[in-house]
């Protein structure tokens, strides 16, 4: 037997795999590049600017998403808690004349509240993630339209403008909040226990209890976080707008859920890496970027993004099957 | 003439070659067993006879034509995998006759006609259950026999090709599959019989394939050779089969203590569990025993009845209590509930002591890595290094890791259940040998349940048997085979 062709073979199979991130990288850096190329808008500064402060909320909720995604499950109701939240912080503004950061900080509060309710609720009654956030998203949309009667909270005091809209030095303050979870998180995940405990989760959870693993405070507390970072995404984007609407957030859950797949997030749990998901967010903030450059008839314009992130999350099992192909060719000649 | 012959096939893996070279071909009205330790090569042959796999060289003839190009020919062979592959929540008529069921108008399907049908298949092989029922509701051993019926039922094969089949299957069912196995034989069909326990092979079969380190390595009649033959070919050194593994430093110190424990599954169960001991429980597969032991873990619920370890009362119902207080389990389900499977080794390892891995608030990868070295090679893990995945390491390998791991957590109580399943003669012997150091040497209370009388009396200092979540019996390490045997099939209470 020919050993040496075994060891290269490993070592280009190690490789690919390890460069699960390195290929969606890649994928991404070509997409600017055709993306400059084919627009004179794209690189400049303003659009650049929009491009960040639209992919930082997909991202943030991308980051978040993917952590539930590890231990195997998902959260519907992110987009929702955002906008419950958003609109509380904004009555409290409004309303009820508390000071602005306070109110930040309150909201932040109740996102972490709501999340725990949810990861309470899945882990104490046993209940399929999926389905039961897709309840508690009508719940929490609900009290959206109680509070709001589908009206916007306006008059948000303008101090705050400066979250949403603002920028430090070049950059939009919401992508820096954006990296900022994302380093908290990475930290999380990559190096302390909870992180290692979220993986073991995530491979097995009947292995993780025999391991003594305390596998549904894990659970709550991830639920809780995701919570917490919806909401943070739901008043940045109430102080972006300088409104708060129960609109915020519809397209988070699905878009979070695609960016973290694109990023190479596994829906089954336990393989992955945040960062990933951030990446996957840019790869369809890009994508939407470019549909509004490139002049696409409005009513076109989902169908064209739907079938390029149908693409972008088939990219990875496309180079599998091509490679597959190869090798069946090889050995037919 | 040879019904379905490989031909010098290879197969490579990253790292690994499988199969190297293998020649092996099966006859009609013959029972052709192939054994060989775990990560010999026997299931890449078995994914390569039946077009799983396609080999890097070599060839796959069916009937003398090339199975590779026409792969319809793999239809040939009827395969009974090692693991249940039934439809849970469908009949069991409507498992038997997937997807060949023909009833009625095209693509419809007659329950009532299926049902019929059904009916002489299942008095065939004996299985005591109603055509309607669903298969998860059904015995694991009726589920395994229902796997095999449903691949004799499809009339066109030509060979039956059966992956340890008797893994769950109960002493008298295991005589039934023998009758079938040996009246498919006199339809002159072939037999591809694929298993770890050798007085089968002997009893049942007619000639042997033995693989070692993706190698076939011998091949002759069994008439010829006899059970230290096979083991010296599969393992390449002498193991001796009469070797005892019980603990010879049992204190009178009492380290656990069970009174009237009742659960789901098993009633009103007391026993006691000295330091250094090694106590078997014997039972027939569903008797109550993985139960049993998974409730005192805090794993399952109980019902009523009081536990103590070292005369302090337990707390029940929660892992992370008992693995922080020394009661560990080390589970039979190993690829589900043993190991974290896309995690590397070293991750597989220092998860249960992240908090004596800690560098400030970091885990410190340095000291995981040191770690992981030094359980591999304590407990002599075959591994290419730390990084590797673990579902990528064989069974035995496997449970070695795990065993490593629990020791880290300096464990009071082991308990192993059934920690030699699917693993080669060879290993069991080491693991054997580690449960008997760990008990004489650290003084290790160890619980062993185990279906196989063998490994039972070989290793317990005590026996306690089970009978439908009762207590049937309790014997010293001397007792009769006979007599316990007796007791597990409720013959005694």
């Amino acid at each position: 037997m020919n050993k040496e062709k075994v060891k290269t073979n490993n070592a280009f199979v190690n490789a690919l795999k390890k460069s699960n991130m390195t290929a969606i990288g890649v994928v991404l850096i070509l997409m600017i590049a055709v993306a400059s190329i084919a627009s004179p808008y794209f690189l400049d500064i303003y659009n650049v600017q929009s491009l960040l402060r639209d992919l930082a909320f997909v991202g943030m909720i991308g980051i978040a998403q993917s952590l539930l995604l590890l231990v195997g499950e998902l959260d519907l109701s992110v987009g929702k808690v955002a906008s419950l939240c958003g609109i509380l912080s904004g009555m409290m503004m409004v309303d009820y004349k508390i000071n602005p950061w306070l109110s930040f900080l309150l909201a932040l509060t109740l996102g972490l509240i709501f999340g725990g309710i949810n990861g309470l609720i899945i882990t104490k009654l046993r209940l399929n993630s999926m389905v039961a956030t897709i309840g508690m998203q009508g719940l929490y949309g609900g009290i959206n339209l109680v509070l709001t009667k589908g009206k916007a909270i306006t008059g948000v005091p303008e101090e705050i403008y400066i979250l949403g809209k603002g920028n430090w030095g070049p950059i939009p303050f919401p992508f820096i909040f954006c990296i900022v979870v994302l380093v908290l998180v990475l930290f999380m995940v990559k190096k302390t226990k909870t992180g290692r405990y979220i993986y073991a989760i995530g491979n097995s959870r009947e292995a993780a209890k025999i391991l003594g693993i305390k596998v549904d405070k894990i659970r709550i507390m991830i639920y809780a976080i995701v919570g917490v970072i919806s909401s943070l995404a739901g008043v940045l984007y109430v102080s972006r707008l300088g409104s708060a609407q129960s609109a915020i957030g519809e397209s988070w859950p699905m878009n979070s859920i695609a960016a973290s797949v694109i990023g190479g997030v596994s829906l089954t749990g336990g393989l992955g890496n945040p960062a990933g998901a951030l990446i996957g967010a840019a790869i369809i903030s890009i994508i939407q970027n470019m549909i509004v450059l490139f002049g696409v008839n409005v009513y076109w314009q989902s169908a064209v993004s739907g079938i390029v992130v149908v693409i972008a999350i088939s990219f990875s099992s496309i180079s599998e099957i091509m490679r597959e192909r190869k090798q069946k060719k090889i050995k037919l000649n | 003439m040879k019904i379905l012959e490989a031909r010098n096939i290879t197969k490579l893996f990253p790292g690994v070659v499988a199969l190297d070279s293998v020649d092996i071909s099966f006859e009609p009205g013959e029972i052709h067993c192939v054994i060989g330790e775990n990560g010999a090569g026997k299931s890449t042959l078995i994914k390569c006879l039946t077009g799983v796999y396609e080999p890097e060289e070599g060839e796959v003839l069916i009937g003398g034509e090339n199975a590779i190009r026409n792969k319809t020919l793999f239809n040939k062979v009827a395969y009974v995998p090692q693991e249940i592959d039934l439809f849970g929540y469908m009949s069991v008529a409507e498992n038997l006759f997937l997807p060949y069921e023909q009833s009625g108008i095209k693509g419809m399907v007659n329950q009532r006609e299926l049902a019929k049908k059904a009916i002489p298949v299942l008095e065939q092989f004996r299985i005591p259950v109603k055509p309607d029922e669903l298969v998860k509701d059904i015995s694991v051993s009726s589920q395994q026999l229902l796997q095999i019926a449903r691949a004799v039922v499809h009339k066109d094969y030509e060979v039956l090709m059966l992956d340890e089949p008797t893994t769950s299957l109960t002493t008298s069912d295991t005589q039934i599959l023998f009758e079938i196995v040996k009246k498919v034989k006199e339809e002159n069909k072939a037999v591809i019989f694929i298993s770890h326990k050798l007085e089968e092979i002997f009893a049942l079969g007619d000639v042997l394939t033995v693989f070692r380190n993706g190698k076939k390595v011998a091949y002759s009649s069994l008439k010829d050779i006899d059970i230290p033959w096979v083991i010296r070919q599969m393992t390449g050194r002498e193991v001796n089969q009469e070797q005892v593994y019980y603990s010879e430093k049992v204190l009178d110190e009492v380290l656990l203590e069970v009174k009237n424990l009742t659960g789901e599954r098993f009633k009103n169960i007391s026993f006691e569990l000295r330091k250094g001991e090694i106590l078997g429980f014997s039972g027939l597969v569903g008797a109550g025993r993985s139960e049993l032991m998974q409730a005192i873990f805090g794993y399952l619920p109980v019902y009523s009845g009081s536990v103590k370890l070292c005369d302090q009362e337990w707390k029940l119902g929660d892992t992370n209590y008992s693995v922080k207080h020394g009661f560990i389990y080390l589970p039979e389900e190993r690829k589900k509930q043993g190991i974290l499977p896309v995690l590397s080794i070293r991750e597989n390892i220092s998860i249960s002591v992240l908090d004596d891995l800690k560098s400030g608030i970091n885990i410190s990868k340095k000291k995981e890595t040191e770690l992981a070295w030094r359980v591999i090679d304590t407990y002599d893990v075959k591994t290419p290094g730390v990084d590797k995945e673990i579902q990528f390491l064989s069974g035995g390998n496997q449970q070695k890791v795990i065993i490593g791991r629990a020791m880290n957590c300096n464990p009071q109580v082991l308990v192993f259940d059934e920690p030699t399943k699917g693993i080669d003669v060879g290993t069991k012997a080491e693991i054997y040998r580690l449960m008997k150091e760990l008990a004489e040497e650290k003084g290790i209370g160890i619980i062993l349940i185990s279906s196989e009388m063998e490994e039972i009396k070989k290793c317990s200092n005590r026996i306690i048997a089970l009978y439908e979540g009762r207590k049937a019996g309790e014997y010293d390490a001397k007792a009769d085979k006979e007599a316990i045997l007796g007791s597990i099939i409720g013959v005694n209470s």
